[in-house]
């Protein structure tokens, strides 16, 4: 009678064997967290995942949740991989997770990926539309999380690199619902900021899903209509987000943007030192140069001696003196004859005049010749005249140190200057 | 852009305008080719740039200035304006 119904068994047993069954049941399962228990001190992680229609309870083991590297969160969309089982204290069905995935990523990837080969086909992500950046920033705009590291990051590695620089922030959310358009309304107004010179676009490290604004295809062309070189430093290594594409520069984080932004204090004081040894040095070439070039003129013939300057002119002179010599001698010839004439003429007729005369010159000109002055210097006695000679000096008084006398002997003259005088009181 | 503002005071250019000026003064320089009041001229005009990159680096306090959202304090920015 017992054949056929099979044999009651405890609840233990019916649960084991329901247990049993359902660990033959391994899926991979996509849903939404709708419930979360992440307590400190568990051994696992319970949440449950939902659809429309049905809800899943599921845990994962506390090593195989930090392996993952997925932060589960109320809303988030996750891809869970184990197979199901049951929990017989309390009868229930759970789905046991081994590997956890953000779910939906795949198809995000593949969505953005299709943007960016648009975007590329566009020449948005163009080698030659890559501005370089300004040497010294005047202005840098930081659009960014106004909370969170990296602005504050950005801020204090400029600080330390380049204080020279304003910091123009705009501060904007940067994920969550309405995170594009306020990148986009970020960019735009740094965009119309006068004096911003180059533009910093940062975020800190997060999830893929966290990085998605920066996938948008509003915040991409945002950044490629900038008038001013934008540098992009979204800390989410080793993805690359389409801002990060059509950017034109990529930095690793937001410090390294920074970084790339700003010069370093310590090479532009090696920059300025450089230019001031340069400067000095050039100086002095100029100097030696002109100074070289001055030596050179001294020592040409000119300045030696100066009666070469005078050749040119005492050549002249001379060509004109032979062609004058050429000319003069049959004037000079014709009138020495007439004045030869005139003179035998005169002589015949003069000697009678002279001959009765010279009876009286005679004593008056001896008498005249023991008067003159001269005839004193012929005994050795010297005249002191002043410089032209027009006034005999009679009184050292009259005379300054250093004015030009003129000593005539009984032949000749000498030209001198006064050294000291001697006043007779 | 240099050359358009090669005319005024040192202090009144940029930090990068100054520098751009300086050096390119240095290579006129030390290309040798001006006259001897030129160079001292462009030396002298040199030492002022230099003076004026000096001050702007030795008194540069970084400033920062908030457009949009609200930045959270944080002790290592202390002058936020």
């Amino acid at each position: 009678m017992a054949e056929a119904r099979p044999e009651a068994v405890s609840v233990s047993r019916a649960m084991a064997l329901a247990k049993g069954a359902l660990e033959r049941v391994s899926a991979r399962v996509v849903g939404e967290v709708t419930e979360l228990a992440d307590k400190p001190g568990y051994k696992a992680v319970y949440f449950t995942l939902g659809d429309e229609s049905a809800n899943m309870p599921c845990l994962v083991w506390r090593d195989a949740y930090e392996a993952s590297g997925v932060a589960l969160r109320l809303g988030s969309l996750v891809e869970v991989g184990g197979s199901f089982t049951a929990y017989a204290p309390k009868g229930r069905l759970q789905f046991q997770v081994r590997t956890l995935a953000p779910a939906g990523e795949g198809v995000l990837r593949l969505q953005v990926a299709a943007l960016a080969r648009r975007l590329e086909a566009e020449g948005l992500m163009r080698e030659d539309r890559k501005r370089p950046l300004p040497a010294f920033p005047r202005r840098v705009g930081l659009v960014t999380s106004p909370r969170g590291k990296a602005v504050h990051d950005v801020i204090r590695t400029l600080r330390r690199r380049y204080p020279c620089a304003e910091v123009v922030v705009a501060g904007v959310p940067v994920e969550g619902p309405g995170a594009v358009s306020s990148i986009v309304a970020g960019l735009r107004r740094m965009a119309e900021e006068p004096g911003v010179d180059v533009v910093i676009l940062a975020r800190g490290g997060g999830s893929y899903e966290d990085l998605m604004p920066f996938n948008a295809e509003e915040v991409a062309r945002a950044v490629a209509a900038m008038p001013m070189p934008v540098v992009t430093g979204i800390g989410h290594e080793p993805d690359t987000s389409v801002a990060d594409m059509v950017a034109d520069l990529r930095a690793s984080t937001p410090t390294a943007a920074a970084e790339a932004v700003a010069p370093s204090l310590d090479e532009v004081a090696a920059r300025l030192a450089g230019a001031r040894a340069r400067l000095a040095r050039a100086l002095e070439h100029v100097a030696q140069r002109a100074r070289h070039r001055v030596q050179l003129l001294a020592t040409r013939p000119l300045f030696q001696e100066a009666a070469v300057l005078l050749a040119p002119f005492g050549l002249s002179l001379d060509s004109g003196r032979e062609s004058l010599e050429r000319s003069l001698p049959g004037m000079v010839s014709a009138r020495r004859d007439r004045t030869l004439r005139a003179r035998g003429a005169m002589l015949r007729l003069g000697g009678h005049i002279t001959e009765r005369r010279a009876g009286r010159l005679a004593p008056a000109a001896a008498q005249l010749e023991a008067l003159s002055p001269l005839a004193v210097l012929g005994r050795g006695y010297a005249l002191c005249t002043d410089e032209t000679g027009a006034r005999v000096l009679t009184d050292a008084g009259a005379t300054t140190v250093g004015e030009r006398v003129k000593v005539r002997l009984r032949r000749g003259a000498l030209g001198c200057r006064v050294e000291t005088t001697e006043v007779e009181a | 852009m240099t050359q358009a503002k090669a005319g005024l005071p040192a202090e009144d250019l940029s930090f990068g305008e100054a520098l751009a000026e300086l050096e390119s003064i240095v290579a006129s320089l030390e290309d040798g080719r001006l006259e001897l009041e030129p160079s001292i001229a462009a030396y002298e005009r040199g030492v002022g740039l230099l003076r004026a990159c000096e001050a702007k680096l030795a008194d540069a306090e970084q400033r920062v200035t908030v457009l949009m959202g609200e930045l959270d304090a944080d002790e290592d920015d202390a002058e936020t304006s």
